[in-house]
Order: structure tokens, then C-alpha cells, then sequence
């Protein structure tokens, strides 16, 4: 059976004090529910393209060419991790990448950064340590061909390994110079 | 019910131990995933992955709390539920309220959601991936690593808001839900001694559900 209310009242409620506790843990939730949301979503900034149209081809040019070498590393990945691997696709993509990165060195004009009015994760360290951005980028380019040299030899293990290595030296650049999203 | 049994078995361990289990991983999933710590990230994911199919082999066939088609019945007092809610008159419910129902298939979704899209997500650079991201291609893998993004907000929001349910049972209702999903058990004075269904884990039941959960990452890992 169901307790009387008298007997309810006593169970649930802490007497008088029941709509102010009610009131508070209200206006924690919603304050709890904003914050978390506002942390949450703290999405990619998206700027108006208003900007010189010269400079937005440069930046959606490198953005399709690093767009198609992460593609190119995708199918690397793919097949490393396949017990046969196909080495022809490896060699195919692992030789795709010094083609589209040949003149990396070039995609960042001064100008191409955020304050293009062009959407960019490029930030604008990149051009205040340009000298370190540029050593950075041509270590991936060495690492790139490593890799190119590796998949021409054909042995998993060493593609892996050159694999890995281009992978770090794409994280080098991208943790210091790309918006963290 | 006889008086020497004087507590009664809400949440059997496999859902207790699910629920902290998931309670401890999702933190550990955000921050692998911030510190791109993406082979701990991988791991944690697959386990997540089979204690949610382990979850939903057991909403049809495991402990009476546990399973969906009584919780789909006990919607149908939703509206009675909520205005008792509002009026004083708080009952306490014999595994999930009505409203709770709501709360845990919004969050099963949410995490079925997160982790399916999580299988397949390619990150940006295409240098990490989930263990299915081979079977697509990277743009369809791209779009459901942004997909695996939004949806972990949705997830936080719906933490959020069963967290701040519990509080509100406990400071305004009176109501410590956290304690029996503890221990798993409330005193059975909470159901005026009421016959209620048993809620013990079958070891067939068991079994088959640790088979299939075993078996959906067997195929994961094979396929991958």
C-alpha cells in the first residue's frame, strides 16, 4: 500500500526548505547544462569569404592538396593494416604525395593566414616563426620521399616504419601551425 | 516478500558494472582523444563497444530491470509519472522511472551513436582511424569523424542532464539513486512489500550475451 501523505511528506520532502533546495538545484542544472554546452561546442570560427580572391585560390589549393594526401595516407593506413598488403596501392599513394607537395614551401603567402577573411586553420605563427614552419616542411618533404623509397622497396615493415615517420613529421607542423579543432 | 529479506535487488552487477564502467571510460575516451593518445583511444573504444552490445543483448534477454519491452509498458505511465512528480506525490519506481526510460534510451542511442561512427572515423591528416575506416573512403570517413564530434556534444548534454536528475531526486525528492546503483539493492519497505519480479542474472542469458558481445568484436576486428 501506499504510505499516507503525512507520512510521504516527511519521507521526501525536508519540510519548508523543499522549494528553495527545489529552486537551486534548477538553477545549478540549467547553469551546469549552458557551461557544459558552451564547453562542448566550441566549434571551427567561419569568416565571411570577402576577402582577395587571389589569396582564397592559393588557400583552397593547399587545402586540396593536403585534403588528397591525407586521402593518400588513408590508403596507406588501409593497407598496412591488411594481413597481405596490396603494394601496388601503396606504391601508388606513397608516390602521389611528393607530386602533391612538391611546392608546399609556396602555399603560405604572407596574407594567407586568418586575416585573408577566408576560412583557415593556418595560423598566424606560421609567419612569425617562418623559418621554423619552413624547416618543418622540409622535413616532411624528406620524410615524404623516404617514404616514396620505402614503397618502391616493397617491405611492410620499412614502410611502416617510414609510414610512422612522415606521420610525425605532419604532426610536428600541425600541432605548432593548424587551428587545434 | 518475507521480512528477513529485507532488501531487494534493483540493478544486477552486469548492469552496475556497465554503468561504471562507462561512467569511468568516457572522461578516459575524451582525453585519449585530446592528447591523441589514438591506440589507448582504439582500445577503450572497443571495449565500450562490447559492453554496449553486451547492453543490448541484455535489454532483450537479461534481468528484468534491464529489459526494453517492460520499459517501453512503463511509458504509458509517463504522463501520470511526471504529474506525481510535480504534485508531491513521488513514487519510487522498481528499476527505471518512466522518465528514466526516456533518459536511457536517449544515452544508449547517443552511445551507439558515438561509438558506431567512431569504428569508422578518419582523422583529418588520414594517419589514424577506427578499425573499420578501411571499409570507406576517406571523405565518408572524414565526415563521420565530424559526425563522432557532434554527437559527443549531444552525449555531454545528456550526461549533463542525468546527472543533474540524480541531484534533483536527491535533494528534492528525497529519492538516492545513486547508493542502489552501488550496491545494487533498496530496502523493500521502498515497495511496501509489493511481489515484484525477481531481477537475479541467468547464467543462460549471461552466456549468450557474453557470446555475441565477443563475436561483434571478433567480426569488428576481422572485417577491419
Amino acid at each position: 500500500m501506499l504510505k499516507s501523505q503525512a507520512e510521504r511528506s516527511q519521507h521526501f520532502y525536508p519540510g519548508e526548505t523543499s522549494m528553495r533546495q527545489y529552486d537551486l538545484v534548477m538553477k545549478f542544472s540549467f547553469v551546469a547544462g549552458v557551461l557544459l554546452l558552451a564547453a562542448c561546442g566550441q566549434g571551427g570560427a567561419t569568416s565571411d569569404a570577402s576577402g582577395d580572391p587571389a589569396i582564397g585560390a592559393v588557400i583552397e589549393a593547399r587545402q586540396k592538396a593536403l585534403k588528397d594526401t591525407g586521402g593518400a595516407f588513408k590508403a596507406i593506413s588501409d593497407q598496412l593494416k591488411a594481413d597481405s598488403p596490396d603494394m601496388a596501392r601503396i606504391k601508388a599513394a606513397a608516390a602521389s604525395v611528393p607530386t602533391l607537395t612538391d611546392s608546399m614551401a609556396d602555399w603560405f603567402p604572407v596574407g594567407s593566414g586568418p586575416e585573408s577573411g577566408f576560412e583557415t586553420e593556418a595560423l598566424p605563427a606560421i609567419w612569425e616563426n617562418k623559418d621554423d614552419f619552413l624547416t618543418k616542411v622540409s622535413n616532411f618533404q624528406e620524410a615524404a620521399a623516404n617514404l616514396n623509397a620505402a614503397a618502391m622497396g616493397g617491405d611492410a615493415a620499412a614502410i611502416s616504419a617510414a609510414f610512422r615517420n612522415t606521420g610525425g613529421t605532419c604532426k610536428a607542423c600541425h600541432d605548432e601551425y593548424r587551428l587545434d579543432d | 516478500m518475507t521480512s528477513e529479506a529485507s532488501q531487494r535487488l534493483i540493478w544486477d552487477w552486469t548492469i552496475r558494472l556497465f554503468h561504471w564502467w562507462i561512467v569511468f571510460t568516457i572522461p578516459m575516451m575524451w582525453w585519449t582523444a585530446e592528447q591523441g593518445l589514438m591506440d589507448w583511444h582504439r582500445r577503450l573504444g572497443m571495449m565500450l563497444f562490447s559492453l554496449v552490445v553486451f547492453r543490448l543483448v541484455w535489454g532483450l534477454i537479461g534481468a528484468w530491470t534491464a529489459r526494453f519491452v517492460p520499459m517501453l509498458i512503463s511509458l504509458r505511465q509517463l504522463g501520470g509519472y511526471v504529474r506525481n512528480l510535480t504534485n508531491g506525490a513521488h513514487k519510487i519506481s522498481y528499476g527505471h522511472s518512466p522518465l528514466g526510460v526516456l533518459s536511457v534510451f536517449a544515452l544508449l542511442l547517443a552511445l551507439t551513436t558515438q561509438i558506431s561512427t567512431g569504428l569508422f572515423s578518419v582523422d583529418v591528416d588520414g594517419l589514424e582511424s577506427g578499425p573499420l575506416a578501411v571499409l570507406i573512403s576517406f571523405d565518408l570517413g572524414r565526415e563521420l569523424a565530424d559526425l563522432h564530434e557532434l554527437n559527443f556534444n549531444i552525449l555531454c548534454a545528456l550526461i549533463v542532464l542525468h546527472v543533474a536528475a540524480i541531484l534533483g531526486y536527491r535533494f528534492v525528492l528525497g529519492d538516492r539513486l545513486i547508493k542502489p546503483m552501488i550496491t545494487g539493492h533498496r530496502p523493500n519497505a521502498d515497495f511496501s512489500g509489493k511481489a515484484l519480479p525477481p531481477n537475479q542474472v541467468g547464467s543462460g542469458a549471461l552466456v549468450v550475451a557474453l557470446i555475441v558481445s565477443g563475436l561483434s568484436v571478433f567480426a569488428v576486428l576481422q572485417a577491419g
